[in-house]
């Protein structure tokens, strides 16, 4: 039976008079496992994370990391876990080598010139290890930040919303680490709402909305369950593409001006084939592509979310 | 303790990369030192323009004038008795002049030939708001009594002896204001920077990214103490070199003000944690401080002696721990008073320890 690193139950923050941070959630999550609470700004996850961090006691619940009630003992884990906050500031005035070292020290813990340089090299810094963090990019500071957070060589990895803000290339930058970090065994707690970041990085999903896990699974199970295996997409096809495949019975959705239909078996995919090329349609290009969190999330949620706000 | 040094030795690496705060350490002690030394201290240097008009030119007003260029702080500048006074007054721009009238001479051999209605009478005419205004009435005060008694060849029957006290002997202002600026220096550079520091580590989320570590509140304030400590000792040190190479000063460093740096810097310290555990925001943190800090600076005796301010003041400045830091830290620097200082010391231990308690409870590294 796989050894459960994080346990949450029945996990509940209110705050007066009638805000409902976190309202009744729960959750494991296994060793050496990537899992990620997603959802929009305000829908708790940061709360949840907090609690699991003891940087906030909850209101009714228990949450549990490697078997210990966090809100008790969590001196007893606190070796044991690494933690990037949400919006993570590096210390402007001091150099990433004297971060890392001033980090490691705070843990109790005594590193030498090789082992900060092998931490720097580990998150791509080793250009940049002697600016000061005030004159690092909004992606390197993040890395530094994950530096920090991996000093102490933890079993469990808190990261919360790393990659908002920062561009493309910075983005898979960090996820390119995240997923080294796992492969050395470490179990990762991803909050974040860029879908893509979860559906590229996560071996479990909990969306969260309004405090509560609204869905639960791995990204494909999420997926199968709440969305179709396969989009067809008529690019190009437009509102009198869309009027044209809606008149013929097949159900489809019209995005940025192309013409999405769902198909959920086969079966279903040679019937929709053969029914839209009796159909003339002008299209600029025609393909499938399988079905992401995001369509998960727009059937789930009900809305699309841009930047962590959900579309009104 | 490995974990105090660590983070004494980060904040100092960052406190000294900050351009601002070494200044405030260093730089501004110094800077007030050389100023208010300049303004103080050598007094002959100092010299008081006295423009004069002498519309008498009779042998009392020469007299008279004589005894004003004898006194060395007065230059004395003669207005041209064609001018009207007032004309000139007001197109030289003057703060204070004096004119002597055209009978100036004739009412005092008046006088002096026993009529008890006729007086020489000098006008001094001036803006009382200027501060030289009340120096020269003073120095007029003194030269009519000094004509009248040339005039009337008395001795002043009546007088004073200064003697000072043998271990006040040779004190100066400068003496007395540096124990002052050490006050304020200590309490600037603790108690302002700590607010902001705790305003900052809120709004950054350094405090929640500590908490996470193994360092516990009271280590982190300590390594504060630790490097604020050895700080202002070196700051004092310093200063105190700059001023007697400069100044002649007779104040010494005895250890019991080393004593009291590090009390003060624990006492400003604490307070200053007490404060950021209210503010939200350095911009807050910075009102806040001001709001604190600046009645101490002016009411605790740094700049004036309490003793000469009003009673009601006098009675202010005892609520501000900065008037027991620097009572006491004159008593040992200037009196050689053990007794007072340790009095004072220990008022400044005991605030120092109410405000670390009350700074520990209210201060949160966490949220609700």
């Amino acid at each position: 039976m796989t050894e459960n690193v994080v346990e949450v139950s029945g996990l509940v923050k209110h705050y007066p008079p009638d805000v409902k941070a976190v309202d009744g959630i729960d959750f494991s999550i296994p060793k050496g496992m990537i899992f990620s609470l997603l959802g929009p700004n305000g829908a708790g996850k940061t709360t949840a994370v907090e609690i699991l961090e003891g940087l906030r006691s909850p209101t009714s619940g228990t949450a549990r990391v490697f078997g210990v009630d966090v809100t008790k003992d969590y001196d007893q884990i606190r070796g044991r876990v690494g933690i990037l906050p949400q919006n993570f500031e590096p210390f402007d005035m001091l150099r990433p080598a004297e971060a890392i070292e001033y980090w490691a020290k705070l843990y109790d813990m005594s590193v030498n010139r090789k082992d900060i340089d092998a931490i720097i090299d580990r998150v791509g810094l080793s250009n940049r290890k002697s600016s000061l963090s005030k004159k690092l990019s909004g992606g390197e500071k993040r890395k530094l930040g994950i530096a920090l957070s991996i000093v102490n060589q933890p079993e469990l990895l808190f990261l919360d919303e790393p990659t908002t803000g920062l561009d493309p290339k910075a983005r898979r930058d960090l996820w390119k680490l995240i997923e080294e970090i796992r492969e050395k065994g470490t179990t990762v707690l991803l909050t974040t709402h860029y879908l893509d970041e979860a559906e590229q990085l996560s071996d479990d999903v909990a969306i969260m909305l309004k405090g509560k896990i609204v869905a639960r699974g791995t990204p494909s199970e999420l997926i199968a369950k709440y969305g179709k295996m396969t989009v067809v997409v008529l690019a190009g096809a437009g509102k009198e593409g869309l009027y044209e495949v809606s008149r013929r019975g097949i159900t489809a959705t019209e995005e940025e001006g192309d013409v999405l239909v769902p198909v959920s078996s086969p079966a279903e995919m040679r019937v929709v084939l053969a029914k839209l090329a009796s159909i003339e349609l002008k299209v600029t290009d025609m393909y499938t592509r399988k079905q992401t969190l995001e369509d998960v999330f727009l059937n789930v949620v009900g809305t699309k979310m841009d930047e962590g706000v959900l579309a009104k | 303790m490995s974990r105090i040094i660590a983070d004494m030795v980060a904040f100092g690496k960052q406190y000294i990369r900050s351009g601002v705060a070494m200044f405030f350490a260093f730089a501004f002690p110094i800077l007030l030192i050389l100023i208010f030394g300049a303004i103080f201290s050598g007094s002959g240097d100092v010299k008081f323009s006295m423009p004069i008009q002498d519309l008498d030119d009779g042998p009392y007003s020469d007299i008279y004038v004589d005894i004003l260029r004898n006194i060395t702080v007065v230059e004395v500048k003669m207005i041209p008795s064609d001018e009207d006074f007032y004309q000139y007054f007001e197109d030289n721009d003057l703060n204070t002049a004096i004119l002597i009238p055209s009978n100036f001479s004739e009412q005092i051999a008046l006088a002096l030939a026993g009529d008890h209605g006729a007086k020489g009478l000098v006008t001094v005419y001036g803006d009382p708001s200027t501060s030289s205004f009340t120096t020269l009435v003073e120095i007029v005060e003194f030269s009519l009594t000094d004509l009248g008694n040339a005039l009337t060849a008395s001795t002043p029957v009546v007088g004073y002896l200064p003697r000072v006290p043998e271990e006040l002997g040779g004190l100066t202002f400068m003496d007395f204001f540096l124990p002052g600026v050490v006050g304020l220096v200590v309490m600037t550079n603790t108690l302002y920077t700590i607010t902001s520091t705790c305003a900052e580590y809120k709004t950054r989320s350094y405090f929640k990214l500590l908490a996470t570590t193994r360092l516990k509140k009271h280590e982190w304030l300590l390594s504060k103490f630790l490097f604020y400590t050895v700080l202002l000792i070196a700051s004092l040190l310093l200063t105190f070199a700059v001023g007697m190479a400069l100044f002649d000063m007779t104040a010494t460093i005895t250890p019991l003000a080393v004593v009291f740096i590090a009390f003060g810097v624990f006492l400003f310290l604490s307070m200053g944690m007490l404060l950021g555990s209210i503010v939200r925001d350095p911009e807050s943190a910075s009102a806040v401080a001001n709001a604190v800090g600046f009645p101490m600076m002016f009411l605790s005796g740094i700049f004036f002696e309490l003793e000469s301010m009003p009673g009601y003041i006098q009675a202010i400045s005892k609520v501000f721990p900065l008037t027991y830091f620097n009572d006491g830290l004159r008593a040992t620097m200037l009196e050689g008073d053990v007794e007072v200082a340790l009095v004072n010391l220990a008022i400044v231990g005991v605030l120092g320890l109410v405000f670390f308690i009350l700074g520990s409870k209210l201060m949160s590294w966490k949220e609700r």
